[in-house]
This record gives C-alpha cells, sequence and structure tokens, in this order.
C-alpha cells in the first residue's frame, strides 16, 4: 500500500508510507509472500475473483527508494489485512508472449476492473481505508497462465 | 560491493529523482510526487538507478522460513534495472501490457494483478488525531496453483504479492 500526504504550499503529494511484506534489502521474490490457499477465490467463467487476508506481517519504508535502496529511514514493522475484488469481463485476451525480456509464459486473461478495502496498524498509526466501492483501479486482470517449466509443456 | 557505502550515494540519487519528479507538473492538482509508477518512470531514464545498486542486490536469495520456495521469475523490468523479479504490465514502467504478471515462475495457476487506488484515515492511537489520506495505484496480486519450488519438485500453494 501507497500512502501520500498533500504538500502544504504546493499540489503535490508525498508519499509517507510504503507498506510491503519484504524484509530490506529486497532481493528473490518480490514482495510476495505464502499466503493460505482459503486467500484467493477465483471464479473466472464469472470474470470474478476475490485476494484476501488478515494480519499479513509487513514493514513500513515510507517511500519507494527507501524499500528498494535504503538510506533512509529503519522500516517500521507492523501488520496489514485487506481484501481485493476483482469483477467484470471487459476483454478476454490469449496470451503467448515468448519475448526474452517480458515474456515465457501462455495463458487465458480476462481485464475487468478491482476495487480493495484494507486496515493496516504500523506504529501508533491505525489505518483505515474507505469501504471497498469507493476505491478504483488503473488497470486490472485475472486469469490462469503456464510459465517456467510449465510453458510451451516443457512441464509435467 | 556491499549496499552500505552505498547509502548516502543512494539518498542524494533518491533526492534527486525526488526532485525531478516534482518538478514534472502536469497541471492535476494534488499529483502525487513520487507512486510506483512514477518511480519506475523516473528511475528508467536516470543514470543514477544503475549506480546505485550494490552488487549485494544481484545475489538470489531465497525465503528462508519456507520449506519449499518457489523461484522467481527470471529476469524484471527493464523500468527497474531489470534486477527486481517483477513486470508491470499496464504500468508506469515500459513493460508491455501483455508482460508476466507473476512474480514466480514454474507456475501453473491462477492469477490476478490490480493497480488500485482510495483513500484511508489515519488514526494515532495515542493523540486520537485522524487525518484522511489518498493511498495511490497499490499494486495487489495473487498467484495460485501448482509451482516447481526451488526443491525441484511440484507443490501447490498461494501467493499475493502486496
Amino acid at each position: 500500500m501507497d500512502v501520500f500526504q498533500l504538500r502544504a504550499g504546493d499540489q503535490t503529494e508525498t508519499q509517507i508510507r510504503d507498506l510491503n511484506p519484504t524484509q530490506f534489502p529486497q532481493v528473490g521474490l518480490f514482495w510476495t509472500i505464502e499466503v493460505p490457499g482459503h486467500s484467493v477465490k477465483v471464479e473466472l467463467d464469472k470474470g470474478k475473483a476475490i485476494l484476501q487476508a488478515v494480519h499479513v506481517p509487513i514493514f513500513d519504508y515510507g517511500t519507494i527508494p527507501n524499500a528498494l535502496f535504503g538510506g533512509g529511514p529503519d522500516p517500521i514493522p507492523g501488520s496489514v489485512s485487506f481484501r481485493v475484488i476483482w469483477r467484470g469481463m471487459q476483454e478476454q485476451v490469449d496470451i503467448r508472449n515468448t519475448d526474452p525480456v517480458f515474456g515465457g509464459f501462455e495463458g487465458q486473461f480476462i481485464r475487468n476492473k478491482a476495487q480493495m478495502e484494507w486496515t493496516a496498524t504500523v506504529g501508533d498509526y491505525r489505518f483505515v481505508s474507505d469501504p471497498l466501492e469507493t476505491s478504483s483501479s488503473s488497470f486490472a486482470e485475472i486469469g490462469s497462465e503456464r510459465n517456467g517449466s510449465f510453458f510451451s509443456g516443457e512441464g509435467t | 560491493m556491499n549496499i552500505g557505502p552505498d547509502a548516502a550515494r543512494n539518498a542524494a540519487a533518491f533526492a534527486i529523482l525526488n526532485r525531478e519528479t516534482r518538478d514534472t507538473g502536469s497541471g492535476r492538482q494534488h499529483r502525487p510526487c513520487m507512486t510506483r509508477r512514477d518511480f519506475a518512470l523516473t528511475a528508467t531514464g536516470t543514470a543514477v538507478f544503475g549506480s546505485a545498486l550494490g552488487a549485494g542486490f544481484l545475489k538470489p536469495a531465497l525465503a528462508s522460513n519456507w520449506s519449499f520456495a518457489p523461484v522467481p521469475i527470471p529476469g524484471g523490468s527493464p523500468g527497474l534495472g531489470g534486477f527486481y523479479h517483477v513486470f508491470g504490465p499496464a504500468s508506469g514502467l515500459p513493460d508491455p501490457i501483455d508482460a508476466e504478471p507473476s512474480t514466480i515462475t514454474n507456475l501453473d495457476g491462477f492469477v490476478g494483478l490490480a493497480y488500485i487506488s482510495g483513500m484511508v484515515t489515519r488514526t494515532n492511537s495515542k493523540t486520537g488525531e485522524r487525518l484522511r489520506l489518498p493511498y495511490r495505484e497499490s499494486d495487489m496480486r495473487f498467484m495460485q496453483g501448482k509451482f516447481r519450488g526451488t526443491d525441484g519438485n511440484i507443490h501447490e500453494s498461494t501467493f499475493a504479492l502486496v
């Protein structure tokens, strides 16, 4: 989660919270954690998916650069709970991407919309998002895919 | 090279990145100073990005608390120097919309990705002070299904990018 604050005196927002589950330095899996199996429910034929988890340990790095490179304040441990819902079937696409940089996978995807509600606790602060219905996504997709050893029938 | 001696240089580089980002006014009001996509765009065109990375960042590392960790996707977005095992399809990164949305490889399963914005209320538990703040382009993803782990065997599990 990336939380911003309006700067006094101008019209820009400054990031003040960057919550992700990875300890510094960021290596290996990128901001990715294992969650219980019931955290995800997918109904591709309906264009729907849910991702939810509670009390996920995170670190607040303040800003993205500090999360990626350090050099800023030490991260503050905390926890986050969230629910994300994908809905709709705006576009269905079959992708077989063999690009050496961006690809190496194939799958069937539905591009749609997603919304989220979340809470977090970091230090003395408690965060509670507005209801899910008030959020919006700039891009969202769900699908099924095969990559790595499962791509092009290489796997079992 | 370890990352310690680079800390000061990193901080200076990020100060430049921040300033450059703030100066690129779009005319929109309340423009975030640096969302994740802004950061990626700025980093793409900034030579300091590469020098800000120490070799220590390039060492693959596995989640030590997992008995069979998944394997990160090979490579990563050129917008992040290719060092981080993630792509941002349809984000501010210079990645195509059809770029890999998963962060783990050897996967046969479901995936989901979304960049979500909204409002959040922050409450100081000591003072009771409340403040409403925007959250911007939060990257939320899931991966669920079969995967071949670092042990070479196939497992089933569920993962989230937060």
